[in-house]
């Protein structure tokens, strides 16, 4: 396939999935709702406990909660709903391969999901009065950029798997929490036990957090050059698995047959 | 030239039963299938629900692989060379899944069009003429939920065709439309195929067959029984008569009884609301109608009609009266 076939699928897979959800009423409610809650929730905390000044750390820690959990959901969501829809026999009866395709519409889903960190954002200045000052504007957007990057290479590996299992619905819900102490969004690493932090460090979200954190002047012992690193390595680390899974997984499905089932 | 081949071609469906002591069974959905399709030509696949029409289907169109055998499509083998394949065939199941229902017609096309390389001048002009061809123009912008059932069957074939496909394969296109829907779905598979258009057409409706297709393969529990053309099939029953009885309350010592009679060649029952029709292939059926409603042992007669043999009864003498249970 040459590159130019390879962009328009992108292309096509991207806008699809970004005309699907912008009809969605579920998923518009999901993205604006949870980040407002998770928001009042986490800043809460910090205040009324005595520490305001982790407001801007848990905004930030909100915001990424909720490009996680919209990756997390959507991603899986995708696969889901083209194999109800009965579009997923379609896609892997196209010239295009299923990994193009579902990247295109992985990305869709981060960059929608970068959407939440505004609302945060914004849910802090009006509801606790945060002043929310970036301290180093241009580190912050190479992080989000970075995040976007990550969380699309993230969002086609757990997508690979709900290729495979049609209960792997069930994995969004069980990942969901842990993955957020894991990652140091909702109480900083620190406090986690140490033999647990091997894992952190080989989630985006916990590089992302940490990116986003430290260029906004909060985590003061973090590198935001190790984050970026490690954003880019764990990008290229799904992106490679990603890309073994698909080709193992077009065979696969292929050989058992039931994408129909759902 | 030889558009579709294949050579001893088998599925085998693995699956699980019990829930503690789960135990592996293997299901035989396609056993040494062999038949050959012309280039140009229109193939009818013809069986009962779970005859693995679908299944063939999805092996030819690269969707699922073979356990056994090999096919061959325009020359490409469907294992070993799925990937060039694909842009030059086109797919379309029946139903109303299958189409992204937030999209509008013109955008699922569009959104195709992308997945099958169709450069975006040729998409551009492709993409009207095919919602002409499939009466879909004044519609083009609404989104497919709101399509009735007529329509996104329609849809789903101008899709099967974004990529201006050399063999198309239309698995059940008609299946659950109403009688006019279905006539213009069969309409627009005619037009295709005096284009050219190889169309490998599965169905279990006999009359769509008969009239559109040149030449038929039934299928039976996974097995070819024959591939004729339907003209061919119906000679198979030209020395019978039909005959089909309406009754109320025919009882089964009754049908056993005649299913005995010498003459008679084939028993099938259907159920009509209420009412049984008995429908009977013999040798001058009409004479014998008599003999018949005498066996029915007082069963309620409702109508009577004689006819000579269709397709479908060629089809019923093919493979039993007991699959179009299935």
């Amino acid at each position: 396939m040459n590159l130019n076939h390879t962009l328009r699928a992108l292309w096509g897979s991207f806008r699809e999935q970004a005309t699907s959800r912008a009809t969605d009423n579920f998923f518009i409610g999901t993205l604006f709702i949870q980040p407002v809650l998770m928001t009042l929730l986490s800043v809460g905390i910090y205040i009324y406990g005595g520490r305001p000044d982790f407001g801007l750390y848990a905004v930030i820690g909100a915001g990424m909660i909720g490009i996680w959990n919209n990756n997390l959901w959507t991603s899986g969501s995708i696969v889901q709903d083209e194999r109800r829809g009965g579009t997923l026999e379609l896609l892997v009866a196209a010239p295009t391969s299923l990994e193009v395709i579902l990247l295109g519409k992985s990305l869709s889903n981060a960059i929608a999901s970068l959407l939440a960190l505004a609302i945060t954002f914004a849910t802090g200045t009006i509801v606790y009065r945060l002043p929310l000052d970036i301290e180093n504007p241009w580190a912050f957007l190479g992080a989000l950029l970075l995040t976007l990057v990550a969380m699309t290479m993230l969002g086609l590996v757990i997508g690979s798997l709900f290729v495979l299992a049609r209960a792997a619905g069930n994995l969004s819900t069980v990942l969901n929490y842990p993955i957020f102490i894991l990652s140091g969004l909702t109480f900083p690493l620190t406090i986690l036990p140490i033999w647990l932090r091997p894992l952190s460090f080989s989630l985006a979200p916990t590089w992302a957090n940490m990116a986003l954190a430290r260029s906004a002047g909060v985590l003061a012992d973090a590198s935001i050059a190790l984050s970026y690193l490690a954003l880019i390595g764990l990008s290229v680390a799904y992106f490679v698995l990603g890309h073994y899974l698909y080709r193992w997984i077009e065979r696969i499905v292929r050989q058992r047959g039931g994408l129909e089932q759902w | 030239m030889t558009a579709i081949t294949t050579t001893a071609l088998g599925r085998v469906f693995d699956t699980r039963t019990g829930v503690v002591r789960r135990k592996k069974k293997e299901i035989v959905a396609l056993r040494e299938v062999e038949f050959q399709v012309e280039q140009g030509e229109l193939f009818g696949l013809l069986g009962p629900n779970g005859a693995g029409k679908t299944t063939l289907t999805k092996i030819l169109s690269t969707i699922l692989l073979p356990t056994s055998g090999r096919a061959h499509v325009l020359g490409f083998d469907v294992i070993d060379e799925a990937r060039r394949l694909r842009p030059r065939i086109g797919i379309v199941f029946g139903g109303e899944r299958g189409l992204y229902w937030r999209l509008s017609g013109r955008d699922t096309l569009l959104y195709f069009a992308d997945l099958y390389h169709v450069p975006p001048k040729v998409a551009a002009r492709r993409i009207p003429e095919l919602l002409e061809l499939v009466g879909l123009s004044d519609r083009e912008e609404e989104r497919v939920e709101g399509y009735s059932r007529g329509m996104k069957q329609r849809l789903h074939i101008a899709r099967g065709l974004i990529n201006d496909p050399e063999v198309l394969f239309l698995d059940e296109p008609t299946i659950g439309l109403d009688p006019v829907a279905a006539r213009e779905v069969r309409r627009i598979i005619r037009d295709l195929s005096s284009e050219g258009k190889t169309i490998f057409l599965t169905s279990h409706y006999m009359y769509e067959i008969d009239e559109l297709c040149d030449r038929v393969a039934v299928l039976n529990r996974g097995e070819v029984l024959t591939v004729d053309t339907p003209s061919a099939l119906k000679r198979l029953v030209a020395d019978l008569e039909v005959v089909e009885i309406e009754v109320l309350g025919a009882r089964q010592p009754a049908l056993d009884s005649l299913r005995a009679h010498e003459k008679v060649a084939a028993l099938r029952v259907e159920a009509r609301e209420q009412a049984q029709v008995l429908l009977i292939q013999a040798p001058g059926a009409a004479g014998l109608v008599g003999e018949f409603i005498g066996l029915l042992d007082g069963a309620q007669v409702r109508s009577v009609i004689t006819r000579q043999p269709t397709l479908e009864d060629a089809y019923v003498r093919l493979v039993g009266p007991e699959a179009m249970k299935a």
